[in-house]
């Protein structure tokens, strides 16, 4: 397992009307965060917010290269980000326990935050298709370039690490600051991480090592 | 922190304790039952609230000190509303390192005016006004800005310093009508009356007239010997003899002071203090001993001087003499006098400077309690009574947020 000290390249944030970042994800363009009564997009460039929509949103999001998805108490909600409007609704597989999630491979993965677990989920009907047990209490999740990384936040301790989505073993580990959280992770396709920053309302982007190991190289 | 927990808390903030309770009412995690407990706080169940806050602080892992420390300092907000101050205070005061530790500024703050409401509802006032100073209360947010704001009027109302007393409540009051917060609106309200509602009565010459707070302390300042009948002592300027627990002596230096600046004859003297009908020769070698006593704690003061009818007081250098007496001379008017010093009393301490028995301090307590003039706290023999609420008593629970990610 690699370890090393989190290196964050940039701080987003505090947004008004804003005072928690629930979740975090990139659909190419912007970043959408889940600030609990709204989803706001902020702009990667100026970090100045440009949308918010109104819906319920506690804990994690992701993007699946149309829709949003957004966990909403105990349930997941699809949402278009062109109207903001409910497109369907899944029971979160946590059963309200949830915090992270992640879309890649056609499928959804949800964090459920205490159980330490990650479950793979059909996005059309809530089925849990498969467990992947963590070490550690899951954030965000997030799928790059094949890798399954997601955040921890264990009382004071925070990291990101990247785990074998099929053993659950932790292959690389970059630990946050003292202080600092990650209550969700989205990676951009541009060598960061997006972390969300819980109820220091802030998102903060970290750099993502390259698969050599080597960290800073651009996608 | 996990979906549910976030509405919860969400719910919890924007006042819906009910929704917040259903959201989390069959999990038994420690967050969720922190929010429990905290729901039922705010819905008025305070033993439930502590034995859920109780519950969540020991379930709530060694990695999560800061969600630890918050829970241990609601359970302590919520003993100190319910007046039990047999909770350890060693507990709230390394709750509070903890917070001040990881950087939770705010919540460490609400701890140590927890601290220092318990001191001075302890009648530890000198030790209240070391903590609270060094307290920084800029850059909190309104609530917590709001409580300081009383607290500081609570502790100078205790010191009898009225003009930074009422610039602190304006500050409160500016902060409440600011933050739009009625209960804290009325709050302050309430304290203002304290300022605005006459403190004591004044006897001077023949004639008597009721005082503000403010007019109380611009008259011990004036230089004038004070027989002061609402703490039980005698003041002249800056020098302070407490005769609570002489009460012959107070009443002797009471009847004098009433006559000044004539004298007061031995019959009125032992009426009065002794509730001697006829004066025999016991009675005056008495009265004479006990005036020999008043002379040895006046010395310095004022002189008593023997008359051709009785005794007669000598200031030293003081502008008149004058009594305080409480604003009214109500049924167990001597109790009240005893615990506007605003510290803590046992009943049997009490009993010891009045005079009665304790059988009959107890009932006069219990009467003044059921009137709500007076509380207490504590059990058994460790109970203690003070007089009621003052400024820095916020009914209004502030109870920190027990979430890490808060």
């Amino acid at each position: 397992m690699k370890r090393s000290p989190a290196e964050i390249l940039r701080e987003y944030g505090p947004f008004p009307n804003a005072d928690k970042v629930h979740g975090v994800t990139y659909d190419g363009r912007h970043v959408w965060f889940a600030a609990g009564e709204t989803l706001i997009a902020v702009d990667p460039e100026s970090g100045n917010p440009v949308r918010t929509i109104e819906a319920a949103a506690d804990a994690g999001t992701a993007f699946d290269g149309r829709y949003l998805f957004q966990i909403a108490e105990d349930r997941i909600h699809k949402i278009d980000p062109e109207t903001g409007r409910v497109l369907s609704t899944i029971p979160a597989p946590g059963g309200g326990g949830d915090s992270g999630l992640a879309w890649a491979e056609g499928s959804l993965w949800v964090g459920q935050y205490r159980e330490r677990k990650i479950n793979q989920v059909d996005p059309e009907t809530g089925e849990i298709l498969r467990t992947i047990e963590s070490e550690r209490v899951v954030t965000g999740v997030t799928w790059t370039d094949g890798e399954l990384w997601h955040g921890t936040w264990d009382g004071e301790e925070s990291d990101i690490r990247r785990i074998d989505p099929e053993t659950g073993e932790v292959l690389v580990q970059l630990d946050m600051p003292a202080g600092t959280g990650v209550s969700g992770l989205e990676a951009d396709g541009n060598g960061r991480f997006l972390c969300g920053g819980g109820g220091s309302g802030t998102i903060r982007a970290v750099r993502r090592p390259t698969r050599g190991g080597a960290a800073g190289q651009k996608a | 922190m996990d979906s549910i927990i976030t509405a919860a808390a969400r719910a919890l903030a924007a006042g819906d304790h009910l929704g917040a309770l259903k959201r989390v009412a069959l999990r038994d995690d420690p967050p969720a039952l922190a929010l429990r407990g905290i729901a039922m706080a705010r819905l008025g169940d305070l033993d439930r609230a502590r034995a859920l806050l109780k519950s969540a602080a020991r379930a709530f892992g060694p990695k999560e000190a800061v969600a630890r420390a918050r829970c241990v300092v609601a359970e302590a907000e919520i003993a100190f509303v319910s007046r039990d101050l047999g909770w350890a205070a060693k507990a709230l005061g390394s709750a509070r390192e903890t917070l001040e530790t990881h950087g939770d500024r705010v919540n460490a703050t609400h701890a140590r005016h927890l601290e220092v409401r318990r001191l001075l509802l302890t009648g530890r006032v000198a030790e209240a006004e070391r903590m609270f100073s060094g307290i920084d209360g800029t850059a909190l947010p309104p609530l917590s800005r709001a409580a300081h704001e009383l607290i500081a009027a609570g502790l100078a109302i205790r010191r009898l310093r009225t003009q930074p007393a009422r610039e602190a409540l304006a500050r409160a009051g500016r902060i409440a009508r600011e933050a739009d917060i009625p209960v804290l609106s009325a709050e302050v309200d309430r304290a203002r009356l304290v300022l605005d509602t006459p403190a004591a009565r004044l006897i001077a010459e023949g004639g008597e007239r009721r005082l503000l707070l403010e007019e109380v302390e611009a008259l011990f300042a004036s230089g004038a010997l004070v027989v002061d009948a609402c703490r039980y002592a005698v003041r002249g300027g800056t020098v302070c003899v407490p005769l609570a627990t002489r009460p012959v002596l107070f009443a002797l230096a009471r009847v004098l002071a009433e006559a000044w600046p004539a004298d007061a004859s031995r019959e009125e003297l032992l009426a009065r203090t002794f509730r001697a009908r006829h004066a025999d020769d016991s009675h005056r070698a008495r009265l004479r001993v006990e005036i020999g006593r008043l002379r040895a704690a006046l010395r310095g003061l004022a002189g008593v001087e023997a008359t051709r009818r009785g005794f007669a007081l000598t200031p030293r250098a003081a502008d008149g003499v004058v009594v305080l007496a409480p604003p009214m001379e109500e049924e167990h008017g001597g109790v009240l006098a005893l615990l506007a010093d605003g510290e803590a009393w046992s009943s049997s301490a009490l009993a010891l400077a009045l005079g009665m028995s304790q059988r009959t301090v107890q009932r006069a307590l219990e009467d003044l309690a059921a009137a709500g003039k007076v509380q207490a706290y504590g059990r058994g023999r460790a109970r203690r009574w003070t007089t009621p609420p003052l400024p820095g008593f916020t009914t209004t629970l502030l109870l920190p947020g027990p979430l890490p990610s808060d």
